[in-house]
């Protein structure tokens, strides 16, 4: 059974500058991965989201790659 | 001013409500210098202290190489940079006042891009050892040593079959 990441590390805030973390749920292409992949609850999900967003926006992920 | 912040202040059940923590993450020109950009971090908590923030945190700038290249008009004329010094402060302040910090960044032309972000006291970065440990990695990780553990088993098997056969 899948489970998630960010509940079995007790990761409570999603922080945009932990790129190594959000690395994890982007596909090769850049896009976030859905939670039916990864096993991310909702919640997260959409924590994870908004941070993958704000680090986009600063730089520090790509909005395209390859 | 500062007579009505230690008015506020002596309210502390009102002060709670109103105050908020606030993290500013900041991509700097990498035209400047490393001593200029340190100058720049010291005026920005020293504006944000004058407005009577709480400096909680914060990293210094440190040069990155950009995921994609951003443009910024300086003076009418748009320069492209695919390098940038960034760096983040995290401070508590009142609600009220984090539009004047927003104008603050605005009108400052060494940023080339900031974010206002609402966050918790609590540091929130996770250690890269910490971040390396995945559930699906774990898992396989688990059923290696396994294998190692059989054969080390199977080896010691044999040489005391061997030893029993001399």
């Amino acid at each position: 059974m899948k489970q998630d990441y960010f509940s079995a590390n007790n990761i409570k805030h999603i922080d945009y500058k932990n790129i190594d973390i959000l690395k994890r749920f982007l596909n090769p292409n850049g896009k976030i991965v859905g939670h039916k992949r990864t096993g991310v609850v909702s919640k997260n999900q959409r924590k994870l989201a908004r941070a993958v967003k704000n680090a986009r926006f600063l730089g520090l992920l790509p909005f395209v790659a390859r | 001013m500062s007579d009505v912040l230690k008015e506020e202040d002596i309210d502390s059940e009102k002060d709670s409500e109103r105050r908020q923590i606030y993290e500013i993450g900041y991509l700097l020109v990498p035209t400047l210098t490393e001593e200029n950009t340190i100058g720049i971090l010291g005026d920005m908590k020293n504006t944000l202290e004058n407005m009577g923030a709480e400096i909680i945190s914060s990293e210094m700038p440190k040069m990155i190489t950009l995921a994609y290249v951003m443009t910024k008009s300086i003076k009418n004329i748009r320069h492209r940079f695919d390098s940038a010094y960034f760096g983040w402060v995290k401070f508590e302040l009142e609600t009220a006042k984090i539009a004047d910090v927003k104008k603050y960044l605005t009108l400052n032309q060494d940023f080339i891009r900031f974010l206002i972000t609402k966050t918790v006291r609590e540091n929130t970065l996770v250690s890269r050892r910490y971040a390396g440990s995945g559930v699906g990695r774990r898992s396989k990780e688990e059923k290696k040593e396994v294998v190692e553990v059989n054969e080390e088993e199977i080896d010691k098997e044999i040489d005391a079959l061997a030893d029993a056969a001399v």
